[in-house]
């Protein structure tokens, strides 16, 4: 593969499918989620939310199910 | 059985019976014995693969009581009828067959991980493309040994959706 198209599919994995949803490992941070996908609460509720939306990994967000900043203060890592 | 959707798997002398409905996906049983319950093969559950003793032991780990097992000389008539008529084809999720359309789905389990079902793709905390399942699901309350996937661990540190202050 040429470089430039390499980091093409490195830095933006959409550019290749885009009729996925794509979920990112954010190391020592959230989840970040973008594509076509439907996300229910933990009640059964349906969220409307824009993506790329941040799932928080860390446990300690308080706007849970999504990030808030929390895993810096924690010095969140796997 | 009372829902279509339950499953039975025998290797002669114990059967374990899969009730989808009361699955929470914890994944507990493919971390512990892949050989056997593997979402990526059909049928998913492979009783050849390991001692019967192996098996109740991973069996008995289900935290929801979605696997149990039986003695075969314990089942009842109506049981062992299925066992005759298993059908593995309906063990196919739909919304996991290639080709759908559907937005992938991603559900908040209560007080634990992050389920995600559909066609979808993870890159990992390295930036490696990692292989999604029929049941995947991220951790959410950060102590998990199987990072990014859940392995059970919410439930030892009774993690909760309730944001609490003393995360300061
Ligand atoms: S251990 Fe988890 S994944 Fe396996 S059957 Fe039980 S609830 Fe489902
Ligand atoms: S991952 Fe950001 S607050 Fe938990
Ligand atoms: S949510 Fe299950 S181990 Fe963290």
């Amino acid at each position: 593969m040429e470089l430039t198209e390499k980091l093409i599919s490195q830095t933006n994995p959409l550019k290749m499918e885009n009729e996925k949803a794509l979920f990112q490992v954010i190391t020592g941070g959230p989840l970040k989620v973008t594509g076509p996908f439907q996300i229910t609460g933990s009640d059964g509720e349906i969220i409307e939310k824009e993506e790329p939306v941040y799932l928080c990994r860390c446990g300690k967000s308080s706007n849970k199910p999504f990030c808030n900043g929390a895993h810096k203060r924690i010095g969140f890592s796997e | 059985m009372t829902d279509p959707r339950d499953r039975q798997y025998t290797n002669g002398e114990i059967t374990v019976f899969w009730i989808p409905s009361k699955c929470i996906h914890a994944t507990t049983c493919f971390r512990e014995l892949i050989e056997v319950f593997n979402p990526g093969r059909r049928p998913w559950v492979n009783m050849e693969e390991a001692p019967t003793r192996r098996i109740i032991e991973v069996v008995n780990k289900c935290p929801t009581q979605a696997l149990v097992w039986k003695y075969n000389k314990d089942l009842t008539e109506e049981e062992r009828k299925a066992l005759r008529e298993v059908d593995h084809r309906l063990e196919e999720n739909p919304k996991t067959l290639s080709g759908t359309n559907a937005p992938t789905s991603i559900r908040i389990m209560k007080d634990g991980p992050i389920f995600v079902e559909g066609n979808f793709k993870i890159i990992g905390a390295e930036n490696q493309e990692l292989k999604p399942t029929i049941m995947t699901s991220f951790c959410r309350c950060g102590s998990s040994r199987n990072m990014p996937y859940c392995d059970g661990t919410h439930r030892k540190i009774d993690f909760t959706d309730q944001s609490t202050e003393n995360g300061e």
